[in-house]
């Protein structure tokens, strides 16, 4: 393929740069020998241009060229300004929203059932006459249940598509190229998890409360000791083990994002993560591993029960806080190992 | 530009090496986890308001040394510095189109550009609106601003791209392909757009596969072949390596080739259809013009034949311009 | 690998590290620190001290605490305990079990079991004793007419109050000291209280036993911790223990129970205790039976109960009465090895800590001890 030209070239290029040697190698001098002197080519094999770069053809804007240009000015605010962004994405994506819309009506479903089995008032056991006794107490059967797969699985969707979605979709290489920083971009994320774990949590306390209060005598509690308490007291309870169970989704949100950092299919962290906590529910219902069984996160998950004791069972929930702030923190380290040394080619 | 040392990948930043240079390399190089070397020893130099063309075959590396430019990818060995600053001075100043588009497919175009916006540290949200509503103007996307980018053409995809990459003033303009996907019109429209921005004295790397794209918009050029420079300079010195030709159209082939034969042009050539080519050397062609005609050699048409990028390449490779491994 | 790499990476090997430590430090400290953390006492003066603080008026001090129970006694891996539940008895058998203890005086105690959204609780205050299953929702009414001495805490010296605690400790060392090596440590830490570990060691080679070791707390001398050791194993086979502990008296709330609104009440229905009283007499008698041809082989450490068992009797009683009885007892005596020797044959089971010989000739032979003793024991006609 040629272009053509007219007969004055219109090409206003500088004369290029004379080499001063004959190009070494047979490919430059590949052209039919022409007689006398040929002109130099102009090309430049690439073993000479080291060091010897074309001058600039046309000047650039003064203040811009020589001497490095005045920093840029971080914004205050700017890394707010991204978790904000990333909350909004989060908030906004109908998976997401569907995921928490079943987080709610699953404690009503509950609800409802147990309603209707607890009708009849005599031969039921321990739990479901609790939770028909009074409105509160559907909060805390909801956690029990919905701790055990259900909100791992919301929490994971969200914590392992985090990293491995961005790569997958390849916005990731557009937000570290704008550049959002991989440490900092990391934080973000994993604070995005984390509220997202405890605003399913609180989908699922504000969901059972509710229903409870329609279905169910509202009142004073009894609690797993025998001991009743006054309902002001019981929403506190709540309050604390909506706490508690929102630091361990997001204490599995961590393990989520760490998994998500190795895989650019997000698919493939979710998987992995819940079959961790699967593994480890499995783990936990075999006695004679009791001496693990500590040192595993879902075992810790229903812990919250503690919140139910007259008195609370303050060590048991420590105990279990600091469980989920060595996972935060050995998870987190390894998310942040891996991702900000990653290829990302994507 | 001395030290070539250090850990391998460090961005050499500090003091800008011999001014007014955009991106400089050294030895660049990236050998991936499989053992595939996507750019070899890669030594390149962009200066300061060029528009440089980075050429190469599908598979020759450009995405590769362009992902390392940005910090996504870590060069195995070698130094590199953009703009003569430490990357997170940089990137702010610098507007990437990398491999293709990806946004949120759920989002409109104008809320993709805001997430983007939000990631650079640098950008004022005071302006973001302002400045995101001026990037989508800029490639004709004010219209479809509020529509899902999932419902976009694969035009208005690379549009979007690239009015990401103009979301704020910018020094370096890295485009990876630009014209990709696009149809003639568009094609068209991303030069003009080019030219428009390096008129503001910004400087554009645009890489491509397509020769002909980077004559037409780029002063300087580098071609690379399966991870290795080749050639590198202007576009005007690397053409210039090939004679330039003359062709004349004529009923009256022999006198014309005897004329030019005369007057001491080399490699005269005369084709079947009555097209008499040979090399200009340093002759003006309108001289030439007026001695054929002296002669009474009937002249239907006369040009200038300049060589292409691709005869540059086919001339430097002894291959065609075809895929790399 | 680039330096880069390495440096990254050590982040969370760190963070692996410094968990780790924090997990392990409690016991690690407490077992590499060898130094004395309370003054040195002999056993005989530890056992008197003991005796005189648990002996006099109040006893042991008000308290509380988490009273744990491990037991790793190397059995055969065993589905029917995997099944049983956790307040099953049969649970006790392996893993680990957590109690709550409240000690007010001696008739004010409160013990709970929590367990997954469950707790069970015994209250004893004063003459009255309640007992409530929130699995259930039922409190049950216990009279108890002398509020005797808990028993959670085993008494570590008999109190016979005609002997000094000098002189108790002098005669209990003497009559142990035909079988056991005594000593004391004073650098160990139980619920992160320094304590005072009086450790058994059998001197028959043929125990299982390697040693027990008993905790008494620094200060106050109660029991905090008691260890069995088997022989070659780091870890103890059995423990109890507490892992957190305060002397201090427990709120007044522990103590006191109203059933719940709702919940339902079997006051003064002593159905558990009646038909364990049934079920005593009846054991006492069937006991009375097999004392009767039971005899005792060896002494100290090493002794080994030979009892008449008819195998097919009792595999026949387990099938009628069904349950994690007969489960357990099938998956015992698949695990057991038959041997034989010139005392005959029959089964061996064994355990880290105690090993079974089940005879054809219809003898069971227990004991803490070594096969080759029990098959010694057998020959003993
Ligand atoms: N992640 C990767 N792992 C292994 N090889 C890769 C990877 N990415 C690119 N390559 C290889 O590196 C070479 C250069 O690729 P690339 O830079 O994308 O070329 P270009 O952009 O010039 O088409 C190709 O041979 C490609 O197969
Ligand atoms: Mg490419």
């Amino acid at each position: 393929m040629s272009t053509a030209e007219s007969a004055t070239p219109s090409r206003t290029t500088s004369p290029a740069t004379e080499a001063t040697t004959p190009p070494a190698g047979g490919t430059a001098t590949a052209t039919a020998p022409g007689p006398g002197p040929r002109r130099t080519p102009g090309l430049v094999p690439v073993t000479e241009t080291r060091g010897t770069a074309e001058r600039t053809p046309r000047e650039p804007e003064p203040g811009r060229a020589g001497g490095p240009a005045a920093p840029l000015p971080r914004r205050a605010g700017a890394f707010w300004r991204l978790l904000g962004s990333e909350l909004g994405l989060t908030f906004r994506r109908p998976r997401n929203l569907l995921m928490l819309s079943v987080l709610a009506i699953v404690p009503i479903i509950i609800g409802i059932a147990l309603s209707l089995v607890s009708a009849p008032d005599d031969g039921i056991g321990g739990v479901i006459a609790s939770v028909a006794g009074n409105s509160l107490m559907l909060t805390f059967f909801a956690f029990s249940f919905l701790v055990l797969l259900l909100m791992p699985v919301t929490v994971s969707v969200v914590a392992g598509d985090a990293l491995a979605g961005e790569a997958g979709a390849g916005t990731l290489r557009y937000l570290l190229a704008a550049p959002a920083g991989r440490t900092r971009l990391l934080l973000v994320k994993y604070l995005n998890a984390a509220i997202y774990a405890y605003a399913a949590t609180a989908v699922v306390a504000l969901s059972s409360l509710l229903t409870g209060l329609v279905l169910f005598p509202a009142g004073p509690l009894t609690l797993l000791s025998g001991t009743t308490i006054s309902m002001g007291e019981g929403l506190v309870r709540i309050a604390v083990a909506v706490g508690y169970v929102g630091a361990a989704m997001a204490a599995l949100a961590a393990v989520a994002l760490a998994l998500s950092a190795f895989t650019e299919v997000s698919i493939g962290a979710i998987a992995a993560t819940m079959v961790l906590v699967v593994v480890c529910q499995v783990l936990r219902a075999i006695p004679e591993l009791d001496v693990i069984t500590p040192y595993l996160l879902p075992a810790r998950f229903t812990d919250f029960d503690a919140v139910l004791r007259a008195p609370i069972d303050w060590a048991a929930l420590w105990d279990g806080l600091l469980a989920f702030a060595a996972y935060i923190a050995l998870f987190g380290s390894i998310a942040w190992a891996r991702f900000s040394g990653k290829d990302i080619t994507s | 530009m001395t030290a070539v040392t250090s850990e391998a990948g460090a961005p050499f930043g500090a003091a800008p090496p011999s001014g007014g240079e955009a991106i400089v390399t050294r030895g660049l190089t990236k050998r991936f986890r499989s053992g595939q070397v996507a750019v070899d020893t890669l030594d390149l130099s962009v200066p300061r308001g060029s528009v440089f063309g980075f050429l190469g075959p599908n598979g020759s590396g450009k995405t590769t040394t362009i992902r390392m430019l940005l910090g996504l990818v870590k060069p195995t060995a070698g130094e590199y510095s953009v703009l003569g600053l430490p990357q997170a001075e940089a990137l702010p100043r610098v507007g990437a189109l990398v491999e293709g588009p990806a946004f949120y497919p759920y989002l409109s175009g104008a809320a993709n550009l805001m997430r983007f916006d939000a990631a650079d540290p640098t950008a004022p949200r005071a302006t973001a609106r302002r400045r995101i509503a001026e990037a989508l103007e800029r490639v004709g996307l004010s219209a479809a601003a509020g529509k899902r980018y999932r419902h976009y053409s694969l035009g208005m995809r690379q549009r979007l791209a690239i009015a990401a990459a103009l979301l704020g003033p910018r020094e370096l303009l890295v485009l990876d392909e630009p014209t990709n996907g696009l149809d003639p019109q568009g094609t068209r429209e991303v030069r003009a757009l080019v030219k428009e921005i390096a008129s503001d004295g910004t400087t554009v790397f645009v890489s491509s596969h397509l020769l002909a794209e980077v004559e037409q918009m780029c002063t300087h050029a580098a071609i690379m072949r399966t991870g290795r420079l080749v050639a590198h300079g202007t576009i005007a010195s690397l053409s210039g390596g090939l004679a330039a030709r003359i062709r004349v159209e004529t009923p009256d082939a022999a006198g014309a080739a005897r004329v030019l034969g005369a007057l001491g042009l080399a490699d005269v050539r005369t084709d079947e259809g009555g097209t008499v080519t040979a090399e200009l050397g340093g002759h003006a062609p309108e001289r030439l013009n007026a001695a054929l005609v002296g002669e009474e050699v009937a002249v239907r048409g006369l040009a200038v034949v300049r060589p292409s990028l691709e005869d540059v390449f086919v001339r430097l490779t002894g291959e065609g311009f075809d895929v790399d491994g | 690998m680039r330096r880069g790499t390495f440096v990254r990476w050590g982040v969370p090997i760190a963070a692996a590290a410094v968990i780790g430590a924090a997990i392990g430090a409690g016991p690690v400290i407490a077992a590499v620190s060898g130094d004395p953390v309370l003054p040195e006492r002999s056993a005989e003066q530890l056992l008197a001290d003991a005796a005189a603080a648990t002996g006099k008026e109040g006893g042991i001090p008000p308290m509380s605490g988490t009273v744990q129970q491990t037991a790793s006694l190397g059995l055969p891996s065993l589905p029917a305990l995997s099944q049983a539940g956790a307040s099953s008895p049969l649970s006790l058998l392996s893993g680990s079990h957590e109690v709550k203890v409240w000690y007010g005086a001696a008739d004010k105690l409160r013990v709970a079991m929590p367990t997954q959204m469950n707790e069970t609780n015994l209250i004893i205050n004063g003459g009255e004793a309640w007992y409530w299953d929130s699995a259930t929702n039922t409190a049950t009414r216990v009279s108890v007419k002398a509020p005797a001495a808990p028993t959670h805490t085993p008494a570590p010296v008999p109190q016979t109050p005609d002997l000094t605690p000098q002189q108790a400790a002098e005669r209990l060392l003497a009559q142990a000291d035909e079988h056991t090596t005594v000593r004391v440590i004073n650098t160990a830490e139980v619920a992160g209280r320094p304590v005072y570990q009086l450790v058994l060691s059998p001197k028959d080679a043929g125990s299982l036993v390697q040693e027990v070791r008993i905790a008494l707390d620094g200060e106050t001398y109660v029991p905090l911790q008691v260890q069995v050791f088997a022989k070659g194993s780091a870890e103890p086979a059995f423990q109890i223990g507490f892992t957190q502990v305060t002397f201090t008296p427990p709120a007044a709330e522990n103590f006191t129970f109203t059933p719940p609104a709702g919940a339902k009440v079997e006051e003064n229905t002593l159905a558990l205790p009646e038909e364990a009283g049934r079920h005593a007499e009846e054991h006492a008698e069937r006991a009375k039976d097999v004392a009767g041809e039971a005899k005792v082989v060896g002494d100290g450490w090493t002794t080994v109960a030979v009892v008449p068992f008819d195998l097919n009797d009792v595999t026949a009683q387990a099938s009628q009465e069904g349950g994690e009885g007969a489960a357990l007892l099938d998956s015992v005596l698949a695990s057991a090895t038959p041997v034989s020797g010139p005392w005959g044959s029959g089964k061996l089971i064994s355990t880290k800590l105690v090993t079974a010989l089940l005879t054809d000739d219809g003898r069971l032979l227990v004991g803490a001890v070594t096969p080759e003793e029990i098959t010694r024991a057998a020959g003993v006609k």
